[in-house]
């Protein structure tokens, strides 16, 4: 269950000015990912739109709201959504972030990062596992955007994402843009961060767009993928090997063809991964 | 209280404040999420103040209100209170009502869905049985009552029109549900507003019909909308 069930292929993140027409026109991707959040309403068009879909599209729930690294405790209304969301659907990905959102009860509705210290790898890998028992099945956990340092870090962000990942014993959701943004704006070297990725913990990649801000890059989901995320991708599949690899716009949301075309490109390059892993050597 | 509880409120506390930096990336994050959340549930609020002052109300009704769910449809229920409140937006009288009507609407969009009315097994009820039906709404009707006209002002608010409601004075009495075409407005009369509200009280039909000449025509077309999408014979008689 979970993601071995979904090819290795290229998909794009499902929002609200695509519904009609991807309902319409079917285009050919390996999955469809969109926001839990978007459907915890109890009926009603886009919870209609994502029952049309499911016959002909394998379904990624990527959740925003959970704040896993957070110290209040796991909302309970939240998580009983998730799970009602998916039980009916039956998604063959679900996914969260690794970082927190709230305190005293009130939502930054914004994915902070978590200070990299063994106290909260221990917190953060203790609500996954919850999580996952709740759900009855693997999540995936995605690397987030950092402009700043939470305090004292004791570990690098590669070590950090790593014990979590198998303390919770959940799968990695690498996010190749964050890494970029990450080490343009922490500084370090975006290729010593995929190095030290175990292949077997990777079950997802993202790609997205970032735009230079005046501190640095901001990780905005709203311009196409950079040709040094392309470049990273690249190595990344060389390195860890094809995954599901989703195509992620949030904000300045273009025609669904553009959207398209990125996918197309992801797909090529882990189709020439496949190649190259099935030619006899 | 542990360090990283340590750090979070901190770092909250920050968000709320001013002090500039890499924080502020985070604070307009914050800041935007909750104004355009706003904004998709109160389109026509935001029409009618504009979008430099409804930047600036999205603005300190997080500060009065700050989001409580890391699902941000639950956000905004208390626009309408903290209009009616807000000494820049008091100038408009009929804001709070409009925030209350689109409110209702974003409820309707996300309730439940219901299989439509079975007419024919409604039908099959014997007549003097009928009084005791119960008529069930369907879940995505909201029933208000505003002192302002604003099914006109949604209406003239609308994207492809210029914004010149056809009434300006008049109590509304207004029901909002979801059909297969989306959430719909729609004025009503009082005596059938109110026949509705019986309805949503679980009054049977022959409580709810009190005074009605011919109450006919009103429960065809209440049940041939969706308004109604279901009954219960209720009690049989003794």
């Amino acid at each position: 269950m979970g993601a071995s069930a979904l090819a290795a292929g290229a998909g794009i993140g499902l929002r609200a000015p695509h519904y009609g027409e991807v309902a319409r026109t079917r285009p050919p991707l390996a999955f469809l990912e969109v926001h839990s959040e978007n459907f915890f309403g109890d009926g009603g068009p886009a919870l209609a739109v994502l029952e049309g879909l499911r016959a002909d599209y394998a379904l990624s729930f990527h959740g925003v709201g959970l704040s896993l690294g957070s110290a209040d405790p796991l909302d309970e209304r939240h998580l009983l959504r998730l799970a009602a969301l998916v039980r009916r659907f039956e998604p063959a990905l679900v996914s969260e972030h690794l970082s927190w959102s709230s305190f005293g009860g009130i939502h930054a509705n914004d994915l902070l990062p978590l200070p990299r210290t063994r106290e909260a790898v221990d917190h953060a890998a203790g609500r996954i596992a919850r999580v996952q028992d709740r759900l009855k099945r693997r999540i995936l956990v995605e690397n987030v955007s950092c402009y700043l340092e939470l305090g004292e870090p004791a570990l690098a962000e590669w070590e950090f994402v790593d014990a979590v990942v198998r303390r919770a014993g959940c799968a990695l959701l690498l996010d190749v843009n964050n890494i970029h943004v990450n080490a343009a704006n922490l500084g370090f070297d975006a290729r010593a961060w995929l190095a030290s990725v175990d292949p077997a913990l990777v079950a997802e990649y993202h790609l997205a767009g970032h735009e230079r801000g005046e501190r640095g890059l901001v990780d905005t989901h709203a311009a196409p993928v950079a040709p040094e995320v392309w470049a990273l991708f690249r190595e990344a599949v060389a390195r860890i090997g094809p995954r599901p690899a989703l195509i992620e716009r949030d904000a300045c949301i273009p025609p669904l063809q553009e959207l398209l075309a990125e996918a197309a490109q992801a797909e090529a390059i882990l189709e020439a991964s496949r190649e190259r892993a099935e030619a006899p050597a | 209280m542990s360090a990283l509880a340590r750090l979070q409120r901190e770092f909250m506390a920050g968000l709320a404040g001013e002090e500039a930096g890499a924080i502020a990336i985070h604070r307009g994050n914050v800041r935007s999420a909750r104004h355009d959340a706003l904004a998709a549930t109160y389109p026509v609020v935001r029409r009618l103040v504009g979008d430099a002052f409804f930047r600036a109300l999205a603005l300190r009704y997080g500060e009065a209100h700050p989001s409580r769910s890391g699902d941000l449809h639950l956000y905004g229920e208390a626009l309408a209170a903290f209009v009616a409140d807000d000494p820049f937006a008091r100038a408009l009288p009929y804001l709070a009502d409009v925030a209350r009507l689109e409110w209702a609407c974003h409820e309707a969009l996300h309730a439940a869905d219901a299989p439509p009315l079975d007419a024919l097994a409604l039908a099959r009820v014997p007549p003097g049985r009928q009084h005791a039906i119960r008529f069930l709404l369907h879940p995505s009707v909201r029933l208000l009552a505003c002192g302002h006209p604003v099914a006109a002002l949604r209406e003239a608010n609308q994207p492809e029109r210029d914004g010149t409601p056809d009434r300006t004075e008049g109590a509304d009495r207004v029901c909002v549900w979801r059909d297969a075409s989306g959430v719909r407005v729609r004025r009503m009369e009082p005596h059938a507003w109110e026949f509705v509200r019986a309805l949503a009280a679980g009054a049977s039909l022959g409580e709810a019909i009190e005074g009605f000449a011919d109450g006919g025509p009103l429960l065809a077309r209440l049940g041939a909308e969706g308004i109604i999408a279901g009954f219960t014979p209720g009690e049989a008689p003794a």
